[in-house]
Protein backbone atom coordinates (compact mmCIF):
# COMPACT_ATOMS: atom_id res chain seq x y z
CA UNK A 1 0.00 0.00 0.00
CA UNK A 2 1.14 3.54 -0.70
CA UNK A 3 2.45 5.81 1.99
CA UNK A 4 -0.19 7.75 3.87
CA UNK A 5 0.05 10.55 6.41
CA UNK A 6 -1.61 9.46 9.64
CA UNK A 7 -1.96 10.39 13.26
CA UNK A 8 -0.61 7.69 15.53
CA UNK A 9 -4.08 6.99 16.88
CA UNK A 10 -5.54 6.50 13.42
CA UNK A 11 -2.58 4.38 12.33
CA UNK A 12 -2.96 2.13 15.39
CA UNK A 13 -6.61 1.52 14.47
CA UNK A 14 -5.77 0.78 10.85
CA UNK A 15 -2.87 -1.47 11.84
CA UNK A 16 -5.16 -3.65 13.94
CA UNK A 17 -7.50 -4.09 10.96
CA UNK A 18 -4.57 -4.88 8.66
CA UNK A 19 -3.42 -7.45 11.21
CA UNK A 20 -6.77 -9.18 10.89
CA UNK A 21 -8.44 -7.89 14.05
CA UNK A 22 -12.07 -6.93 13.46
CA UNK A 23 -13.17 -6.49 17.06
CA UNK A 24 -12.55 -3.24 18.89
CA UNK A 25 -14.18 -2.35 22.20
CA UNK A 26 -13.28 0.91 23.91
CA UNK A 27 -14.25 3.85 26.06
CA UNK A 28 -13.13 7.38 25.13
CA UNK A 29 -10.34 9.20 26.97
CA UNK A 30 -7.89 11.89 25.89
CA UNK A 31 -5.36 11.52 24.28
CA UNK A 32 -6.42 8.32 22.49
CA UNK A 33 -10.05 8.98 21.52
CA UNK A 34 -9.11 9.30 17.83
CA UNK A 35 -8.61 5.54 17.69
CA UNK A 36 -12.33 5.14 18.37
CA UNK A 37 -13.21 8.06 16.09
CA UNK A 38 -11.25 6.42 13.29
CA UNK A 39 -12.59 2.92 13.87
CA UNK A 40 -16.23 3.91 14.28
CA UNK A 41 -16.00 4.93 10.64
CA UNK A 42 -13.56 2.28 9.44
CA UNK A 43 -14.77 -0.93 11.14
CA UNK A 44 -18.14 -1.03 9.30
CA UNK A 45 -16.26 -0.65 6.00
CA UNK A 46 -14.38 -3.90 6.61
CA UNK A 47 -17.17 -5.85 8.31
CA UNK A 48 -15.73 -5.34 11.77
CA UNK A 49 -17.26 -4.32 15.08
CA UNK A 50 -16.68 -1.28 17.23
CA UNK A 51 -18.61 -1.35 20.45
CA UNK A 52 -18.29 1.34 23.10
CA UNK A 53 -18.54 0.01 26.64
CA UNK A 54 -20.13 1.93 29.49
CA UNK A 55 -16.76 2.14 31.25
CA UNK A 56 -13.21 0.86 30.99
CA UNK A 57 -14.07 -1.83 33.54
CA UNK A 58 -16.78 -3.11 31.21
CA UNK A 59 -14.48 -2.88 28.21
CA UNK A 60 -11.85 -4.99 29.97
CA UNK A 61 -14.35 -7.82 30.39
CA UNK A 62 -15.73 -7.41 26.86
CA UNK A 63 -12.17 -8.02 25.71
CA UNK A 64 -11.96 -11.07 28.00
CA UNK A 65 -15.18 -12.45 26.52
CA UNK A 66 -14.14 -12.05 22.90
CA UNK A 67 -10.62 -13.33 23.60
CA UNK A 68 -12.03 -16.38 25.36
CA UNK A 69 -14.16 -17.09 22.29
CA UNK A 70 -10.99 -17.12 20.17
CA UNK A 71 -11.56 -13.81 18.40
CA UNK A 72 -8.80 -11.35 17.70
CA UNK A 73 -9.72 -8.36 19.83
CA UNK A 74 -8.11 -5.18 21.06
CA UNK A 75 -8.77 -2.01 22.97
CA UNK A 76 -7.09 1.32 23.44
CA UNK A 77 -7.15 3.62 26.43
CA UNK A 78 -5.01 6.05 28.35
CA UNK A 79 -3.42 5.76 31.79
CA UNK A 80 -6.40 6.06 34.18
CA UNK A 81 -8.50 3.92 31.84
CA UNK A 82 -5.82 1.24 31.72
CA UNK A 83 -5.79 1.19 35.53
CA UNK A 84 -9.51 0.45 35.44
CA UNK A 85 -8.90 -2.37 32.95
CA UNK A 86 -6.10 -3.89 34.99
CA UNK A 87 -8.43 -6.22 36.90
CA UNK A 88 -9.65 -7.77 33.66
CA UNK A 89 -6.09 -7.94 32.34
CA UNK A 90 -5.16 -10.06 35.35
CA UNK A 91 -8.14 -12.38 34.67
CA UNK A 92 -7.18 -12.64 30.99
CA UNK A 93 -3.57 -13.46 31.85
CA UNK A 94 -4.69 -16.07 34.41
CA UNK A 95 -7.07 -17.69 31.91
CA UNK A 96 -4.34 -17.55 29.24
CA UNK A 97 -6.28 -15.73 26.56
CA UNK A 98 -4.70 -13.58 23.85
CA UNK A 99 -5.66 -9.89 23.65
CA UNK A 100 -4.02 -6.61 22.75
CA UNK A 101 -4.16 -3.49 24.92
CA UNK A 102 -2.85 -0.13 23.74
CA UNK A 103 -2.01 2.47 26.39
CA UNK A 104 -1.58 5.99 24.99
CA UNK A 105 -0.17 7.38 28.21
CA UNK A 106 -0.96 10.76 29.73
CA UNK A 107 0.41 12.46 32.82
CA UNK A 108 -0.43 11.07 36.26
CA UNK A 109 -0.87 10.01 38.99
CA UNK A 110 -4.60 10.22 39.45
CA UNK A 111 -6.47 12.00 36.68
CA UNK A 112 -3.20 13.81 36.05
CA UNK A 113 -3.32 15.77 32.83
CA UNK A 114 -3.95 15.21 29.16
CA UNK A 115 -0.48 15.93 27.84
CA UNK A 116 1.98 13.14 26.98
CA UNK A 117 3.88 11.24 29.64
CA UNK A 118 5.62 7.88 29.87
CA UNK A 119 4.98 7.33 33.55
CA UNK A 120 3.15 3.98 33.25
CA UNK A 121 6.37 2.11 32.62
CA UNK A 122 6.36 0.28 35.94
CA UNK A 123 2.66 -0.51 35.72
CA UNK A 124 3.10 -2.04 32.27
CA UNK A 125 6.32 -3.95 32.73
CA UNK A 126 6.38 -5.04 36.35
CA UNK A 127 2.94 -6.57 36.69
CA UNK A 128 -0.20 -4.65 35.92
CA UNK A 129 -3.07 -6.35 37.66
CA UNK A 130 -3.18 -8.33 40.88
CA UNK A 131 -1.37 -11.63 41.27
CA UNK A 132 1.63 -12.78 39.36
CA UNK A 133 0.63 -11.58 35.94
CA UNK A 134 2.92 -10.07 33.34
CA UNK A 135 2.39 -8.51 29.96
CA UNK A 136 4.47 -8.66 26.85
CA UNK A 137 5.16 -4.96 26.28
CA UNK A 138 6.29 -3.08 23.19
CA UNK A 139 6.98 0.65 23.26
CA UNK A 140 7.06 2.43 19.89
CA UNK A 141 9.09 5.57 19.24
CA UNK A 142 7.46 6.45 15.91
CA UNK A 143 4.10 6.07 14.23
CA UNK A 144 5.59 3.51 11.82
CA UNK A 145 6.87 1.48 14.75
CA UNK A 146 3.47 1.71 16.39
CA UNK A 147 1.92 0.25 13.23
CA UNK A 148 4.35 -2.64 13.08
CA UNK A 149 4.15 -3.39 16.79
CA UNK A 150 0.35 -3.47 16.70
CA UNK A 151 0.45 -5.82 13.71
CA UNK A 152 2.96 -8.09 15.49
CA UNK A 153 1.07 -7.93 18.77
CA UNK A 154 -1.78 -10.20 17.67
CA UNK A 155 0.30 -13.24 16.67
CA UNK A 156 2.48 -12.69 19.75
CA UNK A 157 -0.57 -12.64 22.01
CA UNK A 158 -1.65 -15.92 20.40
CA UNK A 159 1.81 -17.47 20.56
CA UNK A 160 1.95 -16.94 24.33
CA UNK A 161 -1.81 -16.87 24.98
CA UNK A 162 -1.19 -13.75 26.99
CA UNK A 163 -2.20 -10.08 26.85
CA UNK A 164 0.21 -7.88 24.90
CA UNK A 165 0.50 -4.17 25.60
CA UNK A 166 1.57 -1.44 23.22
CA UNK A 167 2.92 1.33 25.42
CA UNK A 168 2.83 4.66 23.61
CA UNK A 169 2.28 8.19 24.87
CA UNK A 170 0.11 11.13 23.84
CA UNK A 171 2.74 12.17 21.33
CA UNK A 172 2.69 8.82 19.54
CA UNK A 173 -1.11 9.03 19.49
CA UNK A 174 -1.40 12.62 18.31
CA UNK A 175 1.56 13.26 16.04
CA UNK A 176 1.36 12.68 12.32
CA UNK A 177 4.00 10.79 10.36
CA UNK A 178 3.96 9.08 6.98
CA UNK A 179 3.29 5.35 7.40
CA UNK A 180 2.99 2.14 5.44
CA UNK A 181 1.24 -1.07 6.46
CA UNK A 182 3.54 -3.98 5.58
CA UNK A 183 1.55 -6.80 3.97
CA UNK A 184 3.89 -9.44 5.38
CA UNK A 185 2.74 -8.59 8.90
CA UNK A 186 -0.81 -9.70 8.16
CA UNK A 187 -1.35 -13.00 9.95
CA UNK A 188 -4.11 -15.42 10.79
CA UNK A 189 -4.84 -16.94 14.16
CA UNK A 190 -3.76 -20.57 14.39
CA UNK A 191 -4.35 -23.40 16.80
CA UNK A 192 -7.10 -21.67 18.75
CA UNK A 193 -9.26 -24.79 18.85
CA UNK A 194 -7.01 -26.08 21.62
CA UNK A 195 -8.32 -23.50 24.05
CA UNK A 196 -11.02 -21.20 22.58
CA UNK A 197 -14.63 -21.61 23.68
CA UNK A 198 -15.95 -21.32 20.15
CA UNK A 199 -18.21 -24.38 19.97
CA UNK A 200 -17.38 -28.07 19.58
CA UNK A 201 -19.14 -28.81 16.29
CA UNK A 202 -16.15 -28.21 14.06
CA UNK A 203 -13.49 -29.61 16.36
CA UNK A 204 -11.86 -33.01 16.06
CA UNK A 205 -11.05 -33.07 19.74
CA UNK A 206 -14.00 -33.71 22.04
CA UNK A 207 -12.23 -32.16 25.02
CA UNK A 208 -14.15 -29.31 26.55
CA UNK A 209 -12.38 -25.95 26.54
CA UNK A 210 -12.88 -23.87 29.63
CA UNK A 211 -11.88 -20.23 30.14
CA UNK A 212 -11.40 -19.55 33.84
CA UNK A 213 -9.16 -17.81 36.32
CA UNK A 214 -10.52 -19.35 39.53
CA UNK A 215 -8.41 -22.16 41.04
CA UNK A 216 -9.75 -22.89 44.51
CA UNK A 217 -7.45 -25.85 44.99
CA UNK A 218 -4.14 -24.30 46.09
CA UNK A 219 -2.15 -26.99 44.29
CA UNK A 220 -3.95 -26.23 41.04
CA UNK A 221 -3.43 -22.50 41.57
CA UNK A 222 0.24 -23.09 42.20
CA UNK A 223 0.49 -25.24 39.08
CA UNK A 224 -1.16 -22.51 37.01
CA UNK A 225 1.27 -19.95 38.36
CA UNK A 226 4.21 -22.17 37.48
CA UNK A 227 2.87 -22.51 33.92
CA UNK A 228 2.54 -18.73 33.71
CA UNK A 229 6.00 -18.19 35.19
CA UNK A 230 7.59 -20.50 32.60
CA UNK A 231 5.73 -18.60 29.89
CA UNK A 232 6.88 -15.20 31.15
CA UNK A 233 10.47 -16.45 31.24
CA UNK A 234 10.11 -17.63 27.64
CA UNK A 235 8.70 -14.24 26.60
CA UNK A 236 11.67 -12.49 28.17
CA UNK A 237 14.14 -14.83 26.52
CA UNK A 238 12.59 -14.91 23.06
CA UNK A 239 11.10 -11.48 22.51
CA UNK A 240 13.86 -9.13 23.56
CA UNK A 241 14.39 -6.15 21.30
CA UNK A 242 17.04 -3.55 21.66
CA UNK A 243 18.37 -0.58 19.80
CA UNK A 244 21.54 1.32 20.44
CA UNK A 245 22.62 4.71 19.17
CA UNK A 246 26.13 6.10 19.10
CA UNK A 247 27.49 3.31 21.30
CA UNK A 248 30.28 2.25 18.92
CA UNK A 249 32.64 4.76 20.50
CA UNK A 250 34.36 5.43 23.79
CA UNK A 251 31.29 7.06 25.24
CA UNK A 252 31.45 9.04 28.49
CA UNK A 253 27.88 8.33 29.44
CA UNK A 254 25.02 6.15 28.37
CA UNK A 255 21.39 7.16 28.30
CA UNK A 256 18.73 4.47 28.69
CA UNK A 257 15.45 5.66 27.32
CA UNK A 258 12.28 4.40 25.70
CA UNK A 259 9.35 5.55 23.59
CA UNK A 260 9.20 9.13 22.34
CA UNK A 261 11.70 10.18 25.01
CA UNK A 262 14.30 8.14 23.12
CA UNK A 263 13.85 10.54 20.21
CA UNK A 264 14.47 13.49 22.51
CA UNK A 265 17.55 11.67 23.79
CA UNK A 266 18.79 11.00 20.23
CA UNK A 267 18.64 14.72 19.56
CA UNK A 268 20.53 15.33 22.83
CA UNK A 269 23.17 12.74 21.81
CA UNK A 270 23.59 14.53 18.45
CA UNK A 271 23.87 17.94 20.14
CA UNK A 272 26.47 16.64 22.60
CA UNK A 273 28.38 14.96 19.79
CA UNK A 274 28.53 18.30 17.95
CA UNK A 275 30.15 19.72 21.08
CA UNK A 276 32.71 16.91 21.11
CA UNK A 277 31.11 14.93 23.94
CA UNK A 278 30.37 11.25 23.21
CA UNK A 279 27.25 9.95 24.90
CA UNK A 280 25.47 6.79 23.74
CA UNK A 281 21.88 5.74 24.02
CA UNK A 282 20.22 2.35 24.38
CA UNK A 283 16.54 1.74 23.99
CA UNK A 284 14.61 -1.36 24.88
CA UNK A 285 11.51 -1.21 22.67
CA UNK A 286 10.24 -4.36 24.40
CA UNK A 287 10.02 -2.58 27.74
CA UNK A 288 11.59 -5.51 29.60
CA UNK A 289 15.24 -4.76 29.31
CA UNK A 290 15.92 -1.61 31.28
CA UNK A 291 16.50 -3.37 34.55
CA UNK A 292 18.11 -6.43 32.94
CA UNK A 293 21.77 -5.66 32.57
CA UNK A 294 23.35 -7.02 29.44
CA UNK A 295 20.22 -7.11 27.34
CA UNK A 296 21.00 -3.84 25.66
CA UNK A 297 24.33 -3.60 23.95
CA UNK A 298 26.65 -1.50 26.06
CA UNK A 299 24.51 -1.51 29.17
CA UNK A 300 26.77 -4.02 30.95
CA UNK A 301 29.19 -1.23 31.71
CA UNK A 302 26.60 1.37 32.47
CA UNK A 303 25.62 2.59 35.87
CA UNK A 304 21.94 3.25 35.46
CA UNK A 305 20.58 6.32 37.22
CA UNK A 306 16.80 6.07 37.16
CA UNK A 307 15.25 9.38 36.20
CA UNK A 308 11.71 10.54 36.34
CA UNK A 309 10.79 12.30 33.18
CA UNK A 310 9.02 15.57 33.43
CA UNK A 311 7.50 17.60 30.71
CA UNK A 312 6.02 21.05 30.85
CA UNK A 313 4.85 23.48 28.25
CA UNK A 314 8.40 24.68 27.70
CA UNK A 315 9.45 21.25 26.51
CA UNK A 316 10.90 18.05 27.96
CA UNK A 317 13.22 18.24 30.87
CA UNK A 318 14.68 15.23 32.68
CA UNK A 319 14.92 15.68 36.41
CA UNK A 320 16.73 13.15 38.54
CA UNK A 321 15.00 11.55 41.44
CA UNK B 1 1.09 35.62 -8.07
CA UNK B 2 0.61 37.45 -4.77
CA UNK B 3 -1.44 36.01 -1.97
CA UNK B 4 -3.90 38.65 -0.77
CA UNK B 5 -6.48 37.98 1.92
CA UNK B 6 -8.34 40.29 4.23
CA UNK B 7 -11.54 40.51 6.24
CA UNK B 8 -12.78 37.45 8.11
CA UNK B 9 -11.08 34.27 6.92
CA UNK B 10 -12.13 30.99 8.50
CA UNK B 11 -9.86 27.97 8.10
CA UNK B 12 -11.72 24.66 8.20
CA UNK B 13 -10.97 21.16 6.97
CA UNK B 14 -10.64 17.50 7.81
CA UNK B 15 -8.98 16.47 11.00
CA UNK B 16 -5.20 16.57 10.50
CA UNK B 17 -5.38 18.37 7.14
CA UNK B 18 -2.93 21.02 8.36
CA UNK B 19 -5.30 23.88 9.20
CA UNK B 20 -3.21 25.16 12.07
CA UNK B 21 0.12 25.22 10.22
CA UNK B 22 -1.65 26.96 7.33
CA UNK B 23 -3.32 29.49 9.65
CA UNK B 24 -0.07 30.29 11.49
CA UNK B 25 1.95 30.68 8.30
CA UNK B 26 -0.79 32.69 6.59
CA UNK B 27 -0.89 35.01 9.60
CA UNK B 28 2.88 35.47 9.45
CA UNK B 29 2.84 36.07 5.70
CA UNK B 30 0.06 38.67 5.74
CA UNK B 31 1.58 40.35 8.79
CA UNK B 32 4.90 40.66 6.93
CA UNK B 33 3.02 42.12 3.97
CA UNK B 34 1.77 44.92 6.22
CA UNK B 35 -1.73 43.68 7.08
CA UNK B 36 -2.81 43.79 10.73
CA UNK B 37 -3.58 40.16 11.69
CA UNK B 38 -5.63 38.71 14.53
CA UNK B 39 -5.62 34.94 14.85
CA UNK B 40 -8.10 33.08 17.06
CA UNK B 41 -7.44 29.47 18.08
CA UNK B 42 -10.91 27.97 17.85
CA UNK B 43 -9.84 24.33 18.10
CA UNK B 44 -12.18 23.23 20.85
CA UNK B 45 -12.04 19.52 20.08
CA UNK B 46 -8.41 18.42 20.26
CA UNK B 47 -5.93 19.41 22.95
CA UNK B 48 -2.74 18.67 20.96
CA UNK B 49 -0.88 20.60 18.26
CA UNK B 50 -3.03 23.74 18.38
CA UNK B 51 -2.08 27.24 17.23
CA UNK B 52 -1.83 28.33 20.87
CA UNK B 53 1.48 26.41 20.97
CA UNK B 54 2.96 28.99 18.57
CA UNK B 55 1.55 31.98 20.45
CA UNK B 56 4.90 33.27 21.67
CA UNK B 57 6.50 33.19 18.20
CA UNK B 58 3.41 34.89 16.73
CA UNK B 59 3.18 37.56 19.39
CA UNK B 60 6.87 38.37 18.94
CA UNK B 61 6.04 39.26 15.34
CA UNK B 62 3.21 41.54 16.47
CA UNK B 63 0.37 39.15 15.59
CA UNK B 64 -2.57 39.31 17.95
CA UNK B 65 -3.43 35.77 19.13
CA UNK B 66 -6.83 35.28 20.76
CA UNK B 67 -6.83 32.37 23.21
CA UNK B 68 -8.76 31.02 26.19
CA UNK B 69 -7.62 32.28 29.63
CA UNK B 70 -4.14 30.98 30.52
CA UNK B 71 -5.30 28.68 33.30
CA UNK B 72 -7.54 26.76 30.90
CA UNK B 73 -4.98 26.66 28.09
CA UNK B 74 -4.14 22.96 28.49
CA UNK B 75 -7.69 21.80 29.14
CA UNK B 76 -9.73 19.82 26.68
CA UNK B 77 -12.75 21.95 27.45
CA UNK B 78 -14.85 23.66 24.77
CA UNK B 79 -14.05 27.21 25.86
CA UNK B 80 -15.16 29.93 23.47
CA UNK B 81 -13.84 33.23 24.75
CA UNK B 82 -16.08 36.32 24.30
CA UNK B 83 -13.12 38.08 22.68
CA UNK B 84 -13.79 36.01 19.55
CA UNK B 85 -17.27 37.53 19.16
CA UNK B 86 -15.72 40.97 19.61
CA UNK B 87 -13.13 40.47 16.91
CA UNK B 88 -15.81 39.22 14.52
CA UNK B 89 -18.11 42.18 15.21
CA UNK B 90 -15.28 44.60 14.51
CA UNK B 91 -12.94 42.92 12.06
CA UNK B 92 -9.90 44.80 10.85
CA UNK B 93 -7.07 43.79 8.53
CA UNK B 94 -7.11 40.02 8.46
CA UNK B 95 -9.27 38.32 11.08
CA UNK B 96 -8.27 34.68 10.99
CA UNK B 97 -10.11 31.81 12.69
CA UNK B 98 -8.28 28.47 13.08
CA UNK B 99 -11.12 26.00 13.57
CA UNK B 100 -11.01 22.37 14.82
CA UNK B 101 -11.08 19.37 12.52
CA UNK B 102 -13.92 17.70 10.62
CA UNK B 103 -17.57 18.67 10.99
CA UNK B 104 -17.27 18.18 14.76
CA UNK B 105 -14.61 20.88 15.01
CA UNK B 106 -16.61 23.22 12.75
CA UNK B 107 -19.69 23.06 14.98
CA UNK B 108 -18.37 26.02 16.97
CA UNK B 109 -18.93 28.28 13.95
CA UNK B 110 -22.71 27.93 14.22
CA UNK B 111 -22.42 29.54 17.65
CA UNK B 112 -20.76 32.57 16.06
CA UNK B 113 -23.58 33.28 13.59
CA UNK B 114 -24.76 36.30 15.55
CA UNK B 115 -21.50 38.32 15.63
CA UNK B 116 -20.97 37.43 11.96
CA UNK B 117 -24.41 38.62 10.88
CA UNK B 118 -24.09 40.95 7.88
CA UNK B 119 -20.44 40.04 7.34
CA UNK B 120 -19.23 37.98 4.41
CA UNK B 121 -16.51 35.70 5.71
CA UNK B 122 -14.31 33.61 3.46
CA UNK B 123 -14.49 30.00 4.58
CA UNK B 124 -11.55 28.02 3.24
CA UNK B 125 -11.23 24.24 3.28
CA UNK B 126 -7.71 22.90 3.76
CA UNK B 127 -7.07 19.65 1.90
CA UNK B 128 -4.20 17.20 2.17
CA UNK B 129 -4.87 14.37 -0.28
CA UNK B 130 -2.36 12.17 1.55
CA UNK B 131 -4.70 11.85 4.52
CA UNK B 132 -7.33 9.13 4.93
CA UNK B 133 -10.84 10.07 3.72
CA UNK B 134 -9.72 13.14 1.74
CA UNK B 135 -7.70 11.16 -0.80
CA UNK B 136 -10.51 11.29 -3.40
CA UNK B 137 -12.43 14.22 -4.89
CA UNK B 138 -15.58 12.60 -3.61
CA UNK B 139 -14.18 12.35 -0.11
CA UNK B 140 -13.25 16.05 -0.12
CA UNK B 141 -16.72 17.08 -1.32
CA UNK B 142 -18.31 14.89 1.32
CA UNK B 143 -16.15 16.51 4.00
CA UNK B 144 -17.14 19.92 2.66
CA UNK B 145 -20.84 19.10 2.92
CA UNK B 146 -20.47 17.76 6.45
CA UNK B 147 -18.57 20.86 7.59
CA UNK B 148 -21.04 23.22 5.93
CA UNK B 149 -23.97 21.48 7.60
CA UNK B 150 -22.50 21.75 11.10
CA UNK B 151 -20.98 25.22 10.64
CA UNK B 152 -24.10 26.54 8.91
CA UNK B 153 -21.79 28.31 6.50
CA UNK B 154 -20.79 27.87 2.89
CA UNK B 155 -17.22 26.99 2.04
CA UNK B 156 -15.98 29.60 -0.42
CA UNK B 157 -12.55 28.35 -1.42
CA UNK B 158 -9.94 25.59 -1.28
CA UNK B 159 -6.41 25.58 0.15
CA UNK B 160 -4.16 22.82 -1.18
CA UNK B 161 -1.87 21.51 1.55
CA UNK B 162 -0.49 18.29 0.09
CA UNK B 163 2.34 17.06 2.29
CA UNK B 164 4.03 14.17 4.05
CA UNK B 165 5.44 16.47 6.73
CA UNK B 166 9.24 16.63 6.37
CA UNK B 167 9.22 13.82 3.79
CA UNK B 168 7.33 16.03 1.30
CA UNK B 169 8.82 16.10 -2.19
CA UNK B 170 8.36 18.47 -5.11
CA UNK B 171 6.38 15.71 -6.82
CA UNK B 172 3.99 15.54 -3.85
CA UNK B 173 3.33 19.29 -4.20
CA UNK B 174 2.68 19.07 -7.94
CA UNK B 175 0.43 15.99 -7.65
CA UNK B 176 -1.39 17.64 -4.74
CA UNK B 177 -1.90 20.80 -6.78
CA UNK B 178 -3.44 18.83 -9.66
CA UNK B 179 -5.70 17.05 -7.17
CA UNK B 180 -7.03 20.15 -5.41
CA UNK B 181 -7.61 21.81 -8.78
CA UNK B 182 -10.00 18.95 -9.56
CA UNK B 183 -11.69 19.35 -6.18
CA UNK B 184 -12.14 23.09 -6.74
CA UNK B 185 -13.56 22.53 -10.22
CA UNK B 186 -15.89 19.76 -9.04
CA UNK B 187 -17.10 21.95 -6.18
CA UNK B 188 -17.28 25.07 -8.35
CA UNK B 189 -15.25 27.20 -5.95
CA UNK B 190 -11.84 28.82 -6.40
CA UNK B 191 -8.50 27.30 -5.45
CA UNK B 192 -7.19 30.13 -3.24
CA UNK B 193 -3.62 28.98 -2.82
CA UNK B 194 -1.43 25.94 -2.24
CA UNK B 195 1.37 25.45 0.25
CA UNK B 196 4.89 24.13 0.05
CA UNK B 197 7.55 23.59 2.68
CA UNK B 198 9.68 26.76 2.57
CA UNK B 199 12.76 24.67 1.72
CA UNK B 200 11.14 23.49 -1.54
CA UNK B 201 9.83 26.90 -2.69
CA UNK B 202 12.69 27.89 -4.95
CA UNK B 203 13.07 24.43 -6.48
CA UNK B 204 9.36 24.06 -7.25
CA UNK B 205 8.48 24.08 -10.96
CA UNK B 206 5.61 26.58 -10.97
CA UNK B 207 4.84 26.69 -14.68
CA UNK B 208 1.56 24.77 -14.25
CA UNK B 209 0.62 26.39 -10.95
CA UNK B 210 -1.75 29.28 -11.54
CA UNK B 211 -2.47 30.18 -7.94
CA UNK B 212 -0.40 31.71 -5.14
CA UNK B 213 1.98 29.45 -3.20
CA UNK B 214 2.39 29.94 0.54
CA UNK B 215 5.73 28.83 2.00
CA UNK B 216 5.20 26.84 5.20
CA UNK B 217 7.61 26.90 8.11
CA UNK B 218 6.55 24.13 10.43
CA UNK B 219 5.73 25.38 13.93
CA UNK B 220 3.99 22.50 15.67
CA UNK B 221 6.80 20.05 16.12
CA UNK B 222 7.43 17.28 18.64
CA UNK B 223 9.92 18.13 21.40
CA UNK B 224 12.91 16.52 19.65
CA UNK B 225 12.65 18.91 16.72
CA UNK B 226 13.10 22.64 16.35
CA UNK B 227 10.37 24.73 14.80
CA UNK B 228 11.44 26.51 11.62
CA UNK B 229 12.33 30.19 12.14
CA UNK B 230 9.35 32.43 11.43
CA UNK B 231 9.31 35.92 10.04
CA UNK B 232 11.22 35.84 6.75
CA UNK B 233 8.95 36.76 3.91
CA UNK B 234 9.44 34.55 0.89
CA UNK B 235 6.30 34.73 -1.12
CA UNK B 236 5.19 33.43 -4.07
CA UNK B 237 5.46 32.00 -7.47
Amino acid sequence: MAKVLMKGNEAIGEAAIRAGCLNYFAYPITPQSEVAEYLVRRMPEVGGVFLQGESEVAVGYMIFGAAGAGERVFTTSSSPGISLMSEAISYIAAAQCPAVFVNIMRGGPGLGGILPSQADYLQATKGIGHGDCRLLVMAPASVQEAVEMVMKAFPLAEKYRNPVMILGDGLIGQMMEPVEFPDHLKTEATNKDAWATNGMDHRNSKTRNLVKSLFLDPVQLNDNNLVLKAKYDRMRAEEVMSESYHTDCDYKGLIVSYGTMSRVCRTAVDMLKAEGIDVGMVRPPDGFSVSRKGRCRGSDEAVVHPCAEHRDEHGPDGRGC
Amino acid sequence: MELELSGIVIIVGAYGSGKTEVAINLAVHMNAAGTAVRLADLDLVNPYFRSREARQALRRLGIDVVLPPARYMQADLPILTPEVSGMLRHPSGLTLLDVGGDDVGATVLAALADPMRGKIPQVLQVINPNRPYTDTVRGCLKMRKAIEAKARMTITGIIGNANFMEETTEQDILAGHAFVKHVAEAGNIPLMFITTPAALLTRLDKKDIHCPVLALRRQLVPPWKQADALGASDSKG
